[in-house]
């Protein structure tokens, strides 16, 4: 199963990247440099999604103290800082030639720079902890606290003046107004990328397993 | 606006190294268990 999503993925990697070098247009105002969008939104969208999955591991493993829903959790939460870093990485670089600078400090790159951080932090607190129940424990109520940024960045382009343009799909109340093979480029890539996604986790989750088998 | 080529291409070679990175650390993970797996028992 793993290994059909691996090559799932890596079929959806090469049509996206087919879809977004030669079938999508040049872009009228931004140019060919809006072709970064087709790595950075669907890197964005694996982040929220990596995250959510974490938040909703936890919230179980709290409440039956399964040991697949932590492991789920590591995994997803592992792959999900991944994912933001690329996120950020490229959005910087999209940032320099469409705003002027690789940085700024608005609400949007703020608030997802505080959620890379607090997955890093994360993964941090899961290594210091030798006990592994505690460590669980306090991780999943770390992972629950830490969702509560995902929204405030989502909307963060709303509720403040930003220089981050509003989001590409998922609009409140409203429906794309992306030309179709722009819009098709993004979708495939948003499918490839949430593929990688599950592989990445499915691989890492039966790696966990294997390793505390070895330990106990 | 000039077309930045040099910038789309580095955005997709971060990401290219990133994930491929990722994808090899799992790689070596899996290598060093099965290594360990391998590895006869010590009597007690």
């Amino acid at each position: 199963m793993t290994r059909v999503l691996g090559w799932l993925a890596a079929a959806g990697l090469v049509i996206g990247l087919v879809m977004a070098f030669i079938v999508a247009p040049r872009e009228l105002t931004q140019g060919h440099v809006q072709r970064i969008m087709y790595v950075h939104v669907p890197t964005a969208w694996v982040a929220y999604l990596a995250f959510g999955v974490v938040f909703v591991a936890s919230v179980v493993y709290l409440a039956r103290r399964s040991e697949t829903a932590d492991r789920l959790a590591h995994a997803s939460a592992e792959v999900g800082v991944v994912f933001t870093g690329v996120t950020i990485a490229s959005g910087s670089i999209w940032g320099k030639p469409t705003w002027g600078t690789w940085w700024t400090w608005d609400a949007r790159l703020t608030s997802v720079a505080i959620l890379f951080v607090m997955y890093l932090g994360y993964l941090l607190l899961r290594g210091m902890i030798d006990e592994r129940e505690r460590g669980a424990r306090y991780a999943a109520v770390l992972g629950i606290i830490a969702a509560l940024d995902i929204p405030l960045v989502h909307f963060s382009v709303y509720w403040w003046r930003t220089l981050h343009q509003p989001p590409s799909l998922m609009k409140p109340g409203g429906a794309s107004t992306m030309p179709a093979p722009i819009m098709a480029a993004l979708l495939i890539n948003l499918v490839a990328f949430t593929l990688l996604y599950a592989y990445f986790v499915a691989r890492r989750t039966r790696l966990l397993a294997r390793q505390q088998q070895a330990l106990a | 606006m000039a077309d930045n080529w040099s910038f789309v291409i580095a955005a997709y070679a971060i990401a290219a190294i990133a994930l491929g990175g990722y994808w090899r650390r799992l790689a070596r993970l899996e290598r060093d268990v099965e290594r360990r797996d391998a590895r006869p028992r010590r009597p007690r």
